[in-house]
C-alpha cells in the first residue's frame, strides 16, 4: 500500500480548542503520528464544553471534540510540574514537531520555550499559533476565531449591505483559517529541514493568516483607500446573483449568472425568456427586479430539484446546505466524505474523512478521538522507556491521570 | 534585509500553476513567496482583477505557452497546481493520470468545486454556489434574512488555502517518499468537514442550526460601539473577568456567573452588556480586554489594518508595484522561514525566461 505523505512524522501537539487540533488532525490525515498532550489539570476544553446530558464520562464522550481530535493518541501531563515538563521534553526530543496555541507568553512560562525545546532537540519545529503573534504591540490580546475575524478585517467585509452592519461567520472562522495555515507551515519547516538541517520555530499569527483570506481588500484599501462594500450575496462582476427561498421553511437557493449564456438559460428556466437578452450591465441595474422574478419561480421548487434544472441547463447552482441537510447530499455519500468510526462511549455518527483527496495513497481516518489519557503508558513506557511502576507514581502525584480534575462545563 | 534565493525554503522548486482563476492562485501564492518558482499560465482574459493580481501574483513567473509546451512543462514541475473542470486538463493533453506514469515524483493538485468524481462533479459553481454547498452560507447572517455569504468570495479562497497546505504535505511525500500523488480537493468538502460543533452535533443527533448572527449569547457576540462595532468572545472560564469589567457588582450574582442560570437572564444581561459597548471606542475596548485578560476584538476594516502598529512591527506587509500605483497587500502569512516579496509582472512577461530554464529552449 502507498505510504502517507507524513508516515514518520512526530508531532507533539500541545494545542487546544479548534485551532491547532484542526492543524494536527490535518497533520494525522496525512500520516502523520500525533501525541496529544493535555494536563490533568488544563485539559482541551472543548471535550466539556457541550457535554453530553447524563455521559458518565462527558471528556471522553464529546462529538465535537472528536472530530477534531481522531487519530492521536493522548497523553496526560501537568507541564506546571517539574517532572510533568521534564517527561514533555523528553517526548519532544523523539519529535519532528511540537505545535501550541497557547496565548504568547504561556509556553516561556510554562519553561518549554523556544530555547528549552532546541536544548532537547537541536532540529525541531516548533510552530506557535496565538491570536496575535509572539511580538507586536497587541500580542498580549486574547482572541478567539470570532475576534480574529473582527481583528483581521474579516467581519468588515460582510455584511446585507442595507443596514451598514458587519457580520461575524457563523462559525468560528478564524480557527480553522489558522488550522488550515500552521498544517502547511508545518510541513514547510520540515521541508526547509530536510535541505539545511536546522529546525524552526514559526510565529503564526491567526489575524495575519486570516487577513489573507481578504487579501484584494487590502490592494483595494493602499490603492484607492476603499472601505469594503457590503455586498450581500451579491458580486460586483456577476449579475444576477443571490440566495433564494425555496418551497418549504428554511430551504434556500444559491445561483450565479456568470455571463451571458448564463443569464440566458437562467431567464428561460424561470420562464423570462423575454428577459434572456439583457446585457450584464442592465442586469446589474435592474439586480432587485431580476431578484424578485428569479424568487417568484424559486419559491415554487425544492432547492434539490431547482439546483438540479438549472445544472443541466449550464447555470452556477446549489442548494445551501445547513448543518443537517448536507449530511444527505448525495454527491458527498457517493464520494464517500461521510465515514462512521466506532466509539467505545458514543453510538456512531457521520465524520468527514480528509478533504485532502490523495488518489493513490487514500488517507482514511482510522480510528476515533483518543479518551483521556487513553496512551500513556504506551508513550511513558513504550516511546519514552519508563518502566511500568513509575506510572503508579506519577498517577498519585497528580502528574498523569486518566480522567480530568473537577472538570466543569467550558 | 531580504534573503538570498537559496535561503528561502522552496529554493529550488518548481511549480506550474494553471487555470489562473482564484483557487490555483491563492494556492501557489505563499509558495511563491517562500521561494518556490512559480510558472503561471494564464487563465482567460479578466479572470483575475487588477486588486486580486495585485495580491496573488507577486513574485510569479507569467507565460504563455502552447498545451504541448504546458505538457513538458508540467513534466519539468515538482507540482502542477491547477482549477479548471474535471477532465479539462486532460483536454488540455495533460492527464494527471498520464503525468503521474511518466513522472512518479510528480504532484498534482487540482481545485475544484466538488471534485473530480461523483454527481456533481461536472456542476458548475460561483464561489457563492460552492459556499451554498459546504454549509458555511447556510450559517452566516440572521433568520430573519437569507443567510449571507462571508468575505470575499471565501470558497474560493479556502479552496485555494487548502490547495498551499495539501500541496506542501503531498510534496513532502514525494520527497521523502519518491512518489508524489494526484490531489483531489473540492471547495464543498473544504467547508462541509469545519462546521466547528455544529456540524458533528447535527450528524450525531439532528439538532439543528440557526443563523444567530453577531450575538451568540450575551458574552459571544458583535456589538455596537461608540466608533463602530466590538466584540467580545468570553468562554466560561472568562466569564466572571468580563462580567466585573462591567462595573456593576450585581452582574456577579449566580444568576449572571453560573453558566445554566446565565440562559434563563440572557435578555437582560445582554441588553447590558450593548449598554457598557455603546460608549466605548474600540481603543478603549481592546485596552481593556489586554488588560483583564478577557477576548475583546474590534472590527476593523483593511484600511485600518494597513496603519496597525502590531502589524506593521510584525512587518506583515510587503509592497508591491501595479500598474495602478504602488499597493501594500499582506505579505508572509506566518515568520520563522525566509519570505520574499516579488515582483508583479506582466502577463507573459516570462515565457522565453522560463522556456530556457524549464526546457533548456527559447522559441
Amino acid at each position: 500500500m502507498k505510504k502517507l505523505p507524513l508516515e514518520g512524522v512526530r508531532i507533539a501537539d500541545l494545542s487546544m480548542m479548534w485551532a491547532g487540533p484542526y492543524a494536527t488532525r490535518l497533520l494525522a490525515e496525512m500520516g502523520a503520528e500525533v501525541f496529544k498532550i493535555e494536563s490533568p489539570r488544563a485539559w482541551d476544553n472543548v471535550r466539556t464544553l457541550l457535554p453530553q446530558p447524563g455521559a458518565p464520562e462527558p471528556w471522553n464522550s464529546s462529538y465535537y471534540f472528536n472530530d477534531y481530535n481522531r487519530d492521536k493518541k493522548s497523553l496526560t501531563l501537568d507541564l506546571s510540574q517539574p517532572r510533568g515538563r521534564a517527561l514533555f521534553l523528553e517526548l519532544a526530543a523523539q519529535c519532528d514537531c511540537v505545535i501550541e496555541n497557547y496565548r504568547a507568553d504561556v509556553l516561556d512560562k510554562l519553561g518549554i520555550g523556544w530555547d528549552a525545546l532546541r536544548a532537547a532537540r537541536a532540529d525541531i519545529v516548533l510552530v506557535s499559533m496565538a491570536g496575535f503573534g509572539k511580538t507586536g504591540a497587541e500580542r498580549n490580546l486574547v482572541g478567539f476565531g470570532p475576534i480574529i475575524e473582527q481583528m483581521a478585517g474579516m467581519a468588515s467585509t460582510t455584511g446585507y449591505g442595507d443596514d451598514g452592519i458587519p457580520y461575524k461567520t457563523g462559525i468560528s472562522y478564524g480557527d480553522p483559517i489558522g488550522g488550515l495555515a500552521a498544517a502547511g507551515a508545518v510541513v514547510l519547516a520540515l521541508i526547509a529541514r530536510r535541505r539545511t538541517g536546522r529546525g524552526a520555530w514559526i510565529d503564526l499569527a491567526q489575524r495575519e493568516t486570516m487577513a489573507q483570506m481578504i487579501g484584494p481588500a487590502f490592494a483595494a484599501a493602499a490603492l484607492r483607500r476603499e472601505l469594503p462594500t457590503h455586498y450581500g450575496n451579491r458580486d460586483p462582476r456577476i449579475a444576477p446573483q443571490g440566495v433564494y427561498a425555496c418551497a418549504g421553511e428554511e430551504r434556500w437557493l444559491a445561483l450565479s449568472a456568470r455571463d451571458d449564456g448564463e443569464w440566458a438559460a437562467l431567464a428561460r428556466a424561470i420562464g423570462a425568456p423575454e428577459l434572456a437578452g439583457m446585457p450584464l450591465a442592465e442586469r446589474r441595474a435592474r439586480h432587485d427586479e431580476l431578484d424578485r422574478r428569479i424568487a417568484a419561480w424559486t419559491r415554487t421548487q425544492a432547492p434539490d430539484a431547482a439546483a438540479a434544472t438549472l445544472q443541466r441547463v449550464g447555470v452556477a447552482a446549489s442548494p445551501v446546505h445547513d448543518a443537517n441537510s448536507i449530511h444527505d447530499d448525495p454527491h458527498l455519500a457517493a464520494r464517500g466524505y461521510w465515514l462512521e468510526l466506532s466509539h467505545p462511549k458514543m453510538s456512531a455518527w457521520k465524520q468527514p474523512v480528509s478533504s485532502w483527496r490523495l488518489l493513490e495513497a487514500r488517507p482514511t481516518p482510522r480510528r476515533h478521538a483518543p479518551l483521556f489519557g487513553e496512551h500513556n503508558r504506551e508513550i511513558l513506557c513504550g516511546l519514552l522507556g519508563r518502566p511500568e511502576f513509575e506510572l503508579g507514581e506519577l498517577e498519585a502525584a497528580g502528574v498523569i491521570g486518566s480522567a480530568p480534575v473537577n472538570p466543569g462545563i467550558g | 534585509m531580504s534573503p538570498s534565493d537559496s535561503e528561502l525554503p522552496l529554493h529550488g522548486t518548481r511549480v506550474l500553476e494553471i487555470g489562473g482563476g482564484l483557487p490555483a492562485a491563492f494556492a501557489t501564492r505563499w509558495l511563491a513567496g517562500y521561494g518556490a518558482e512559480v510558472a503561471r499560465s494564464e487563465g482567460p482574459e479578466g479572470a483575475l482583477t487588477g486588486d486580486e493580481e495585485a495580491f496573488l501574483l507577486p513574485g510569479k513567473r507569467r507565460i504563455a505557452v502552447s498545451p504541448g509546451e504546458l505538457r513538458a512543462l508540467a513534466l519539468a514541475a515538482d507540482l502542477v497546481v491547477e482549477d479548471g473542470a474535471p477532465g479539462a486538463l486532460a483536454a488540455l493533453g495533460l492527464d494527471p493520470l498520464e503525468l503521474r506514469r511518466a513522472k512518479p515524483e510528480l504532484v498534482v493538485t487540482s481545485l475544484t468545486p466538488f471534485g473530480q468524481n461523483g454527481p456533481h462533479a461536472g456542476w458548475r459553481a460561483s464561489s457563492l454556489a460552492a459556499h451554498a454547498a459546504g454549509g458555511i452560507l447556510s450559517l452566516t447572517g440572521v433568520m430573519a434574512r437569507p443567510p449571507l455569504q462571508n468575505g470575499l468570495q471565501q470558497a474560493w479562497m479556502l479552496l485555494g488555502l487548502n490547495g498551499f497546505s495539501a500541496s506542501l504535505a503531498a510534496y513532502y511525500g514525494a520527497l521523502v517518499h519518491g512518489e508524489g500523488d494526484w490531489l483531489d480537493v473540492s471547495a464543498q468538502e473544504c467547508a462541509a468537514g469545519m462546521l466547528e460543533y455544529v456540524g458533528p452535533r447535527a450528524a450525531y443527533d439532528g439538532t439543528p442550526a440557526p443563523r444567530l448572527g453577531n450575538r451568540v449569547n450575551a458574552i459571544w457576540g458583535i456589538f455596537a460601539c461608540a466608533d463602530g462595532y466590538a466584540g467580545v468572545c468570553a468562554l466560561q472560564r472568562q466569564a466572571p473577568a468580563f462580567l466585573a469589567l462591567l462595573g456593576d457588582p450585581e452582574l456577579l450574582a449566580p444568576r449572571f456567573v453560573d453558566p445554566v442560570q446565565r440562559v434563563q437572564h440572557e435578555a437582560e444581561l445582554g441588553a447590558r452588556v450593548e449598554r457598557w459597548f455603546a460608549d466605548k471606542s474600540k481603543a478603549e475596548l481592546l485596552e481593556l480586554g489586554a488588560k483583564h485578560k478577557v477576548p475583546i476584538g474590534a472590527v476593523m476594516t483593511p484600511l485600518d489594518l494597513l496603519g496597525n502598529a502590531s502589524l506593521l512591527e510584525r512587518a506583515f506587509f510587503d509592497d508591491t508595484a501595479t500598474p495602478a500605483g504602488p499597493a501594500r497587500v499582506p505579505g508572509r502569512p506566518f515568520l520563522g522561514l525566509p519570505w520574499r516579496a516579488g515582483a508583479l509582472a506582466r502577463p507573459g512577461a516570462d515565457t522565453d525566461a522560463v522556456r530556457r530554464a524549464w526546457l533548456g529552449s527559447a522559441r
